[in-house]
């Protein structure tokens, strides 16, 4: 649950990907297209905020028929005061932060 | 080609995930659609996979899942290779003669050893697949079967033990199994350790088990 240590790059972008629209529920694959970041470092990411409490998943059922429900993501209010915290982030490009 | 490879590597994933962590298998596998239909799938499922050992390495069950992934292929299967090459040499002398510890000369113990070779052969056979068997139940982590090949090997290396005795074989290809046979040992140990320490703190994979 400690959240002492500084917000790395990655996070910092995931935040403010969230926070931009923080009501809106967000898919992973949506989410890695906006960031940037791969799926390699999105998903332990986002499994991270979510056991700290700063972001909430659900399922959400799909847009068309015959397809799987889809894990969607949002900030919790906790989340959003933390992103507000946050430092701004610095314009990296998209391969660095993938392999940061 | 690229979508059943891509579809193996996110199945892997889930399963190196683990119980505690299924929701985020299948949410990873429902957003894999979406890359599939992007064109993406097998960047997608690698980047998955990444993330499943990211999680296991940071998981107590998950660095118990690694170490005895490591011990079965680096210790059970070259050991089982080992057993294997001691079975294919042993075939070669069925016909010429098994060298012995002494000179041999006495016919009687010349056919003694003749007549043991399919024995051994299939001592030595028995004690390769025990271990392919061993690092297979070790890695699934069924325990009880791993004592009982365990059981199974000991009772093999005494009787092959025995055999080399009673009949004064060259007891060279024993005596350097031991050595190894008592480092699996306590690292069977070790990890059985390390596996009833997560139990009693209530791991929520291994209680899933």
């Amino acid at each position: 649950m400690s959240r002492n240590r500084r917000p790395s790059k990655q996070m910092l972008i995931l935040l403010e990907t969230l926070s931009a629209r923080a009501q809106q529920w967000r898919h992973g694959y949506d989410l890695m297209k906006e960031t940037g970041l791969l799926s390699g470092t999105l998903y332990p990411l986002l499994m991270r905020m979510t056991d700290q409490g700063l972001v909430e998943a659900e399922w959400r059922e799909p847009e068309q028929l015959g397809r799987p429900a889809r894990h969607a993501y949002r900030l919790t209010a906790a989340g959003i005061a933390f992103a507000r915290t946050a430092p701004p982030t610095s314009p990296v490009s998209s391969t660095k932060l993938a392999l940061a | 080609m690229t979508a059943a490879l891509s579809r193996a590597v996110m199945s892997l994933a889930g399963r190196c995930l683990g119980t505690d962590r299924q929701e985020w298998a299948l949410a990873m596998q429902a957003e894999f659609e979406a890359a599939a239909e992007d064109g993406k799938p097998l960047a997608f499922a690698i980047g998955c996979l990444i993330a499943a050992w990211r999680e296991m390495v940071k998981q107590g069950e998950g660095r118990l899942a690694l170490a005895n992934y490591a011990l079965a292929l680096g210790l059970l299967i070259p050991m089982a290779v080992q057993q294997f090459e001691q079975a294919v040499g042993f075939s070669m002398f069925l016909g010429a003669g098994i060298p012995a510890r002494s000179a041999g000369q006495n016919p009687y113990l010349i056919w003694s050893q003749n007549s043991a070779a399919p024995v051994l052969l299939v001592l030595w056979l028995l004690l390769g697949i025990a271990h392919l068997c061993l690092a297979w139940v070790l890695v699934e982590g069924d325990w009880p079967r791993v004592v009982k090949f365990g059981a199974l090997i000991g009772a093999a290396t005494i009787t092959l033990s025995l055999f080399t005795g009673v009949l004064m074989l060259d007891p060279s290809p024993l005596i350097a199994q031991a050595g190894e046979l008592a480092i699996e040992l306590s690292a069977l140990l070790a990890s059985a350790r390390w596996h009833s320490q997560l139990l009693a703190n209530g791991s929520p994979e291994l209680l899933a088990r």
